[in-house]
């Protein structure tokens, strides 16, 4: 599904990624942590070209992103993003944020697209907030009004960037329980998350991300049981030590 | 001992009468300055918006271009860029725009420039956040500014317009001086006959609040009705 081969970024002089190689297959769900600026979430923003890379490859369903031929719009529709930020549209309907692309992108007749996008709002436990704006959700009805939207075009891939940080611990809660829904039906997903509890409880792989290379990966069990490399088992117990 | 100002021969005697009797007599003048004022914002906005635009678009060129033209528009009066078009280029092309033309041409030009930085102003104070979720789900660069980085700029940009608005609509009084029957220039045709300097240009100022005011109130009603789309429900 997703190939990404010796994988370079630089901002100016600062070197983010120093070759990430990493590949997922469909239906996986893999989990990036690290500590901040360690490159974990510009992974995952070269996936969709929201950052061009420096160098190497980057292979999204078939399609390699650094091919000029590429149309990078249609790669977009395949892999969806939930931001930190959430980033809805302020001035939209919850359902036009999620109608939005079909519509534009999808060319989708605007009965449908609300078709879908009730679906969706329903799905997320969002479907009496249809006709409000933005500003009148809280922080965690508003990332589950994005993972509708991101839904909406119905990727085959869903690349979450830290979905839950900039949220009240509350409500953290509700938005996993969306994205382990999603997991459990199978939606392929890169969640980039300090969330070590759902990382061991959901993902099939995590990946630790250090320095602008992956230090060590595995399937939660071992990855959280018996990390081998020092520099995780640093970053595991100061999270730890914070009482995440 | 300060200089005193020469004075009507006669003492001075505020007459309001005059004042009302003036009014009508100025709405020739009046209907000039809307037609400079409406025409020149027109072409202005569609002006300030392509330049604007321009300033934040990838080819280089666009962007010097239209930095270049803020740059020469703003630091130039608009007097002396009203007597360059009109009395100036002529010289140079052997053609005499009509007086008219020619204010609605400054008023587009130099409002043109003001407004292009309220464009680029107000898309580049928007969240780049919103530009980066626009592209996720595949919208192009351009849809993404259509469907959801204009409208909410538009919205940011409602104030500083409707000062630019309000600024070009006095600047047209500048128009007098090259020919132009609006407002001032029509008052003062009044004064050179009855000499009441005092009534006539306190007219002249009472008609301008007037058409500032609807301007500004204007741009209110405008500006509620875009915020109250987004707090209903």
């Amino acid at each position: 599904m997703i190939e990404i081969r010796n994988l370079h970024k630089s901002f100016g002089d600062l070197q983010v990624l120093k070759g990430v190689d990493l590949t997922v297959s469909a239906g996986e769900v893999v989990c990036i942590i690290g500590p901040s600026g360690s490159g974990k979430s510009t992974v995952l923003r070269c996936i969709n070209r929201l950052e061009t890379p420096t160098s190497g490859t980057v292979v999204v369903d078939g399609h390699d992103i650094m091919d000029p031929r590429t149309d990078i719009n249609y790669v977009r529709t395949e892999a969806g993003m939930v931001f930190q930020q959430f980033n809805l549209f302020p001035h939209m309907t919850v359902l036009d944020n999620v109608t939005l692309g079909p519509i534009k992108v999808r060319r989708m007749p605007k009965a449908d697209a609300e078709h879908l996008g009730y679906d969706l709002l329903a799905k997320v436990g969002l479907a009496s907030k249809a006709d409000a704006f933005p500003e009148q959700l809280s922080g965690g009805q508003k990332q589950r009004v994005a993972i509708a939207r991101a839904l909406a075009l119905q990727p085959k891939v869903i690349l979450f960037d830290e979905p839950t940080s900039a949220l009240d611990p509350e409500l953290v809660g509700e938005v996993l329980e969306v994205m382990k829904k999603l997991a459990a039906e199978g939606m392929t997903m890169i969640v980039v998350t300090h969330e070590m509890g759902f990382a061991r409880e959901v993902a099939d792989r995590v990946i630790f991300i250090d320095q602008g290379v992956i230090q060590e990966e595995g399937a939660p069990k071992d990855f959280f049981g018996n990390p081998k490399n020092p520099r995780l088992r640093d970053f595991l117990g100061k999270i730890v030590g914070t009482g995440r | 001992m300060p200089a005193s100002v020469p004075r009507h021969p006669m003492a001075f005697q505020f007459e309001p009468s005059v004042v009302v009797d003036t009014l009508p007599m100025l709405m020739r003048g009046v209907w000039y300055t809307i037609y400079l004022t409406v025409g020149g914002l027109f072409f202005g906005f569609l002006l300030g918006v392509t330049a604007g635009l321009m300033k934040i678009a990838r080819p280089w060129l666009a962007r010097k271009v239209a930095g270049t033209y803020v740059e020469l528009i703003r630091g130039t009066p608009m007097l002396v860029q009203a007597m360059f078009l009109y009395y100036g280029v002529p010289m140079a092309v052997g053609i005499r725009i009509p007086p008219l033309m020619a204010g609605i041409i400054v008023i587009a030009v130099n409002s043109g420039a003001y407004i292009a930085e309220i464009v680029r102003g107000a898309i580049q104070s928007i969240n780049v956040g919103q530009t980066e979720a626009g592209r996720s789900i595949g919208l192009t660069r351009a849809q993404t500014m259509r469907y959801i980085i204009w409208p909410q700029a538009f919205k940011r940009m409602i104030p500083p317009l409707g000062n630019q608005f309000i600024i070009s609509l006095k600047d047209t009084s500048l128009l007098m001086v090259i020919g132009v029957g609006e407002l001032l220039r029509t008052g003062q045709e009044i004064v050179a006959v009855n000499f009441r300097a005092f009534e006539v240009y306190m007219a002249v100022a009472m008609v301008y609040l007037v058409m500032t005011m609807s301007i500004a109130k204007a741009l209110k009603m405008l500006e509620n009705r875009l915020i109250n789309r987004t707090k209903r429900a």
